[in-house]
């Protein structure tokens, strides 16, 4: 999103792709592009890193600016826990020279962001729409309401205020903007309030009503919600399922009681070796599998077919195969979803990339 | 006839939570209900009265977490001496099992204490021990779960270890030992959950707080959730550590 938006302003600009986040993605991607004089033709560098990298690259290379999107539960195989998480981050944002984007509504980063001796602007989303966005302390809570958001006592630069269907506003400083996003998914427009702070301190001069228009022709990343057409003429939704945060927005923002779902569930390391974090994620509620079939695969194909029947959604079939399970899911009539983790959204992405609409 | 009433208590829901805790009390709560009994589900949190409980649950949190609540954990130590002096069965994880045990010491040397109900010393160290694990247990056969912890735990001679580590690293990563049980309290370091995955163990729990409470119930056979706990469990046993 923050490249396609420095991108409609003109910029020429460096970045990795997607999801590879560690020194090799960086290096392929700087070593890919940069002429043979040594010299890189690009205006700005924007790189999408791991949280546990991060520190050790800004070591060496440091930013200008960071963006804090939010501190998860996620990999804490990897992390131990979310503080911890959160402390990664943190180091990585007081690393920025000229400043830091961080988020309002996350108490962690935004204490971090506190002690920053650069600038610090914060995004964040209108208290009436905070419980569209659980934190994760939230998300985890048990036995308790979800307490309602104290928003950061901390000047908001950019603020989602509404958001139906695939449209939003936000305010950007005292100015309002009302887009029609191609994105989908209500985290996306979180993540646009994030793009449209950093953007707004890259490229101070523009106007937001032209912000507006760019970000109207944003389409959904790598594995973030695409949409392809299969053979039968059906649409499939795939979209990336990585802690209880993203899996919570993802059946908020894809599934109605007549959904066809296929769950793919990976428990390699980019997974998160440990699948208790599924046991955290409330399937009850989205009327998921209600008037629509519900399939699992991946290698815990079998611990999320226990998982559903524990909120009593009935799955259809466990295969833990996933190009047998993507084959048998395509045939469905209608428009469908898949949720899946990284390493099995990568697989059922080269899959569907190859064959949709020929083979699938 | 009424349905006898389970009182479930889980302890510091807010805290101590980390890794899937509540799936442990999904599956009691819900099994509970499948073998015709009514679950009342309590929370405790800190500061406030202790709940009528048949069935106490404890979760692993965050270190910062443990911090918070260790005053508090003494402050109730007596009433969950009690409780476990009289057969209430228990499942303490990660955290909470540290806290049930004599005292924890924290990397930089601070001493946390404990309640003692186990016989057990927690080193904080460097190295956690993450991955699959699997640990035989006389009572409950193998059980499965996900062990992700840098506190290690030694038993005190007389103490019980929940089981026997046949894959992954258990209490201190050197004796085979994993968890530790005392009357019908279990510690362990398995997360997982523990519960779904080992559909035997919280049938025990129920059965046990049951019997305690002199009901003469026949749990059901639940063969659908079961046939499907053995499937995760056959697969489950194919994973490397």
């Amino acid at each position: 999103m923050v490249v396609e938006l420095l991108e409609a302003n003109g910029l020429r600009v460096l970045s990795n792709p997607t999801g590879s986040n560690l020194t090799r993605g960086i290096i392929s991607s700087v070593s890919q592009q940069a002429r043979h004089t040594g010299k890189l033709p690009f205006d700005i560098a924007v790189f999408e890193l791991d949280e546990a990298y991060a520190r050790q690259f800004t070591n060496v290379l440091k930013p200008r600016y960071v963006l804090g999107l939010n501190a998860s539960r996620d990999q804490l195989d990897r992390f131990g826990e979310v503080d911890k998480v959160a402390e990664l981050i943190g180091d990585t944002m007081l690393s920025a020279t000229d400043g830091i984007i961080t988020n309002a509504d996350d108490r962690r980063l935004s204490a971090a962001a506190a002690t920053a001796q650069v600038p610090v602007f914060y995004f964040g989303v209108a208290k009436k729409l905070l419980e569209y966005f659980p934190r994760d302390d939230e998300l985890v809570a048990i036995g308790k309401p979800s307490p309602v958001a104290q928003a950061a006592n901390v000047p908001v630069s950019v603020e989602l205020e509404t958001f139906k269907d695939d449209h939003a506003t936000y305010r950007i400083d005292d100015k309002k903007i009302s887009v029609e996003l191609r994105v989908t998914g209500q985290h996306n427009f979180q993540n646009a309030a994030a793009a449209l702070a950093l953007l707004h301190e890259l490229v101070p001069n523009i106007a937001p009503a032209t912000l507006a228009e760019q970000l109207a022709t944003v389409r959904p990343a790598f594995g973030r919600g695409q949409i392809f057409t299969l053979k039968n003429g059906s649409e499939l939704q795939l979209c990336l399922v990585k802690n209880p945060a993203s899996f919570r927005q993802g059946l908020a923002s894809y599934i109605t009681s007549s959904t066809p779902t296929l769950i793919a569930i990976n428990d390699r390391v980019a997974d998160s070796r440990d699948t208790s974090w599924l046991w955290d994620v409330d399937f009850e509620w989205c009327g998921l599998g209600m008037h629509a079939p519900v399939f699992t695969t991946g290698t815990r194909a079998m611990d999320m077919e226990l998982r559903l029947d524990y909120d009593d959604v009935t799955v259809e079939g466990a295969e833990p195969d996933l190009d047998e399970a993507l084959k048998k899911f395509c045939e469905i009539p209608g428009s469908k979803v898949v949720f899946a983790t990284y390493t099995a959204m990568l697989h059922l992405h080269n899959q569907l990339s190859r064959k949709a609409g020929k083979k699938l | 006839m009424s349905k006898p009433e389970l009182h479930i208590t889980h302890i510091y829901p807010n805290e101590m939570n980390t890794y899937g805790d509540r799936g442990n009390l999904l599956v009691l709560e819900k099994r509970a209900l499948w073998h015709g009994l009514k679950p009342v589900i309590h929370y405790y949190n800190a500061g406030t009265q202790f709940p009528e409980s048949d069935l106490v649950l404890g979760g692993g949190g965050q270190d910062s977490a443990q911090d918070d609540i260790q005053v508090d954990v003494l402050r109730i130590g007596d009433t969950l001496h009690k409780l476990a002096a009289a057969g209430t069965p228990m499942l303490m994880v990660c955290g909470t099992y540290q806290l049930f045990g004599n005292r924890f010491i924290t990397s930089d040397g601070q001493e946390i204490k404990g309640i003692g109900i186990f016989d057990i010393e927690t080193l904080g160290g460097s190295k956690r021990m993450i991955g699959n694990v699997s640990v035989e247990t006389k009572d409950w056969g193998l059980l499965y779960g996900f062990e992700n912890h840098s506190g290690q735990t030694t038993l005190g001679e007389a103490q019980l270890p929940l089981g026997t580590v046949t894959k992954g690293g258990g209490n201190n990563g050197r004796d085979k030992t994993e968890g530790a049980r005392a009357f019908n309290v279990v510690g362990t370091y398995m997360h997982g959950p523990i519960l779904p995955n080992n559909p035997q163990f919280a049938d025990w729990m129920i059965a046990e707080a049951l019997r305690k409470k002199g009901i003469e119930h026949k749990l059901a056979v639940l063969s659908e959730e079961d046939a499907l706990a053995e499937r995760v469990r056959l697969s489950a046993s194919d994973r490397p550590y």
